[in-house]
């Protein structure tokens, strides 16, 4: 399996291909759009956390100037739709509000202004209901009841071994009970949609990452073909996860369809803030042990999540469990729960980046006590290349029996040599980065031992931090990514695969993948990733797919586009030569052993071969993705190792981030340029949720109380320190696009735990998160 | 009646005189280079140069930019033609999704214009006007930087 082979274009640093429309501000998001007669639509929202609408009288606000329509309930069908991973479970409106912000009903008008205007002029009569607001609560069986599924379901269960006898072994055991709050994506640029229909067929445009997401979230709301629904995602801000499939774009489609015009909803800053989605809020309770000589024996873990009203997962943060697989034994447990709050759901990193705090905050307490510095501890317990996962044992039996056999009989026999070993780690680890991270960042002369400083300046505390991350490289199991490559008669091509385009640069890393693959100039390949029309069904840009499993579809469509041009080529342009004799060079076929003497031929000229043949077949060529992807839950994982040193005022609690270093395994590195600052956004994200940021719910109510950006507060460019370093580590994935794998989520599991714990060498005291000044003096017992 | 004069051309806008400067840019001129998030002059998507100094245009009202000279992002240059803060944002990658980019380099330009020499704290200290979700940070100062030696050198 996976050799590195020479690559020209996959691992070039080249620019974005749309970065001059960046800079010139002339790429057009979804709030820059608008089409002819379009109508302008504004949300009722609810102002109540937990209300049936008993009646609604629109009269008021129909009869107002410039007013179109009024969609309330009554006007949508009762079906529920979903958004991936189970970020959204619900009907489009329902007459019932969960949240106070939830949707109730819409106006389109002439202007944005009258819309604005009617929604004052509707009168609800509501009848209130019983809320809860507290995970806790919630998950009581006498709670008031947010959903028919029930507040609660069965919990998300992973075991292996057994955690009394884990515990028998011990020498030391420690515990924690940690709070998380709830992040906010904070979006920088809004949102809109606009939808319009033609008769019984409508097209979306919006800002999204997951384009065929968007498009199976119409379908299942409205219950009509998706051959009637066309989606055009485009580009979005600063996404993270809010702008999948979104309830308000759903709404647009209703209210388009019932004004009889095209109609643009724009979300205002708040409420991107307050009514879309936000970081589940995380109670972490659990117990871990080791032996003295620092071997982890067992993790005991009671995880819950607070869906908000929505959401419906359960299932967050295993690789981070997974990463510590060095555990003997180990029971982790994860409850989801609705409350009357906006829906929660995934966000870069989820239950990664919450998890990781817990397991190393407690593997962290253990090496103390079992006198190991952080990397030791570390390098002892953690996963290497090869090693089988512990946490997939059971799901592996499972699986085998369900399947009457090995997954791999499933598989034609030919392509088994493509596929890894499944239920061990294919590739990447922490432990090298943690070897090269600590010599490059003088780890042994700076860490001076556990929760003590490495320099003390009047109150003024310097320590430095470790940590490490792990997430997926996508997931299967909402369906298998493919892709469409069409060469065009001139010879260049186009990518058609569903994907983001949130600031990440798959638009440029695909056609990278694509243009190594055929043999063309990055020039003469580009991607489109948003339109539902021409590209087929794919997971869109979640759970770090887009590089692993959109970008391995990439590569193999644009293989069997190449075969295709080689065959046609060897028959008629080589005398039927054998076409693996051939090879493709920035668009020119030749021999492959000898490209400079013999006979050439470019593609343009093998297509317009046909084109002028009256018995030719085509003047253009498709390829296509033909063989299973092997399911990567079971093989593939991203790493990160941070190294970070601060400064803490033991006076003030301020935390000042002097020093960072990241290191990052993702497999061979497509794009140098864009992964370097995929992995320091990563951090800057992490940091800021560690250090700042915290979206207040009410008690009372239930509402988001920061939602806008004054006072949701984020880091800037003065908190970092942007002489920050990023190092790669490529360990050849056999199975990604040229070795690739994920990259986007794993960095923010890795900042996060490891500034804890320099706050911890530099104060003695584990600060609870965010670790604000307040809280930071909180723990030191000085307020 | 408003009378604008946005990257030298002279405009006459109708409409409320109490709308802001950043609706009418985008939504009468057409100019969505200028971006707008909080609309509450926090995080700066939304700046342009009033007579050479950088304003929040979400909180300018349009008749106070009456008569006065207003630049937004597409004067600076064209994806052809582009200028050095431009092309110096490309070369350090100072961006991922560029919903903040305009502001940041029209933020960049009245900056360079007060200090075309500056260290990497002030270049730092002089961005943190504006936010960056994406978390571009250190590549963001590293473009002011490189801008400004570019522009030195012209």
């Amino acid at each position: 399996m996976g050799m590195k082979e020479k690559l020209s274009i996959v691992g070039k640093g080249v620019p974005v291909k749309d970065a001059a429309s960046k800079v010139t501000g002339s790429l057009r998001y979804a709030v820059d759009m608008g089409i002819h007669r379009m109508a302008f639509g504004k949300i009722l929202r609810s102002p109540h956390p937990h209300a049936r609408v008993k009646s609604i009288d629109t009269s008021r606000a129909e009869a107002l100037p410039g007013v179109i329509t009024v969609l309330t309930h009554h006007d949508t069908p009762r079906n529920n739709w979903e958004a991936a991973w189970f970020n959204y479970r619900g009907n489009v409106l329902d007459g019932i509000a969960r949240f106070v912000g939830d949707e109730v009903a819409a106006v389109a008008a002439e202007s944005e202004d009258i819309a604005e205007r009617a929604l004052e002029l509707i009168d609800i009569n509501w009848e209130i209901l019983p809320h809860v607001f507290d995970i806790e609560e919630a998950a009581k069986p006498d709670a008031p009841q947010i959903r028919e599924e029930g507040n609660v379901r069965p919990p998300f269960l992973v075991e292996w071994g057994d955690i009394s006898q884990g515990e028998a072994e011990s020498d030391f055991v420690v515990d924690c009970d940690i709070k998380f709050p709830s992040q906010q994506y904070a979006p920088l640029g809004r949102n809109a949609s606009i939808a319009e229909w033609d008769n019984d067929k409508v097209t979306l445009w919006t800002s999204s990452q997951t384009p065929s997401e968007v498009k199976d979230g119409v379908h299942e709301a409205l219950d009509i073909p998706q051959s009637k629904i066309r989606v055009q995602a485009l580009p979005c801000g600063s996404s993270f996860g809010i702008w999948w499939s979104n309830n308000f774009m759903m709404v647009t489609v209703l209210l388009a369809r019932k004004a009889g015009r095209a109609v643009k909803i724009e979300l205002n800053n708040e409420e991107c803030m307050a009514t879309v989605k936000r970081r589940h809020e995380e109670r972490a309770r659990g117990r871990m042990g080791c032996t003295k000589d620092g071997k982890l024996t067992f993790l005991d873990m009671n995880h819950m999540i607070d869906n908000g009203a929505y959401g419906f997962k359960d299932d967050v943060g295993y690789a981070s469990l997974e990463l510590w697989n060095g555990i003997g034994n180990a029971r982790c447990q994860i409850t989801g729960v609705n409350t009357n709050r906006v829906t929660a759901g995934c966000f870069r990193g989820v239950g990664d980046c919450t998890m990781s705090v817990a397991l190393e905050r407690m593997a962290d307490q253990l090496a103390e006590k079992a006198g190991l510095d952080p990397i030791q501890f570390r390098t002892k317990n953690q996963i290497s290349a090869g090693d089988e996962f512990n946490s997939m044992k059971q799901y592996a039996e499972e699986l085998r029996q369900e399947m009457n056999g090995d997954p791999l009989d499933f598989v034609a026999p030919e392509l088994h040599h493509k596929w890894p070993k499944l239920f061990h780690l294919s590739s990447g680890s922490s432990l090298p980065m943690l070897d090269d991270g600590a010599a490059r960042f003088r780890w042994n002369e700076k860490f001076k031992g556990w929760g003590i400083p490495s320099s003390i300046q009047g109150a003024k505390h310097r320590a430095v931090g470790v940590g490490t991350g792990s997430h997926t490289c996508g997931v299967e199991t909402e369906g298998n990514s493919s892709a469409v490559v069409r060469l065009n008669p001139d010879g260049s091509a186009r990518v058609f695969v569903s994907a983001g385009r949130q600031g990440q640069g798959s638009e440029t890393t695909q056609a990278q993948v694509a243009a190594e693959a055929l043999g063309l100039s990055l020039d003469m390949v580009e991607a489109e990733l948003g339109d539902t029309d021409s590209a087929p069904w794919g997971h869109g840009s979640i759970a770090s797919n887009t590089m692993y499993r959109a970008g391995w579809a990439t590569r193999e469509a644009a293989l069997d586009a190449r075969q295709q041009v080689l065959e046609l080529a060897a028959r008629d342009c080589f005398d039927g030569i054998d076409p693996e004799s051939l090879d493709i060079v920035e668009g020119v076929v030749g021999l492959k052993d000898n490209p400079a003497s013999g006979k050439t031929v470019t593609i343009s000229e093998v297509l317009n071969l046909f084109r002028s043949d009256a018995m030719g077949q085509m003047s253009s060529i498709t390829g296509r993705n033909k063989d299973p992807m092997p399911p990567t839950l079971a093989y593939s994982r991203q790493f990160a190792t941070h190294f970070v040193e601060v400064e803490v005022d033991t006076e003030t609690g301020q935390i000042k981030i002097l020093d960072y270093l990241a290191l990052q395994d993702s497999g061979t590195v497509v794009n140098p340029q864009i992964l370097k600052n995929q992995v320091i956004g990563g951090a800057i994200c992490g940091l800021g949720y560690a250090l700042y940021e915290e979206l207040k719910l009410s008690p009372e109510t239930g509402e988001a109380l920061n939602a806008n950006l004054l006072d949701y507060k984020l880091l800037r460019t003065a908190d970092f320190p942007a002489h920050a370093e990023v190092v790669f580590h490529e360990s050849y994935d056999p199975v990604g696009p040229y070795g690739a794998r994920g990259a986007g989520e794993s960095p923010m599991a890795a900042a996060i735990p490891a500034v804890v714990q320099a706050v911890y060498n530099a104060t003695g005291v584990w600060v609870d998160m965010p670790m604000s000044p307040e809280n930071v003096m909180r723990a030191l017992g000085k307020v | 009646m408003t009378k604008l004069t946005v990257n030298n051309k002279k405009y006459e806008v109708s409409g409320s005189s109490a709308r802001t400067l950043a609706s009418v840019l985008r939504n009468d001129l057409g100019l969505t280079g200028t971006k707008v998030s909080c609309a509450e002059g926090e995080c700066g998507s939304c700046t342009v140069l009033l007579d050479g100094q950088p304003v929040t245009s979400c909180l300018v009202l349009v008749d106070q930019a009456e008569g006065r000279k207003i630049e937004t992002i597409e004067s600076l240059g064209r994806p052809d033609q582009l200028h050095p803060i431009q092309q110096a944002f490309i070369d350090e990658q100072g961006f991922q999704c560029g919903a903040c980019t305009p502001g940041f380099i029209i933020a960049a330009k009245a900056f360079l214009a007060e200090n075309p020499n500056p260290t990497e704290d002030e270049a730092s200290i002089a961005m943190s006007g504006n936010i960056c979700r994406c978390g571009a940070h250190p590549y963001i100062v590293r473009a002011v930087l490189n801008a400004a030696e570019k522009m030195r050198g012209l």
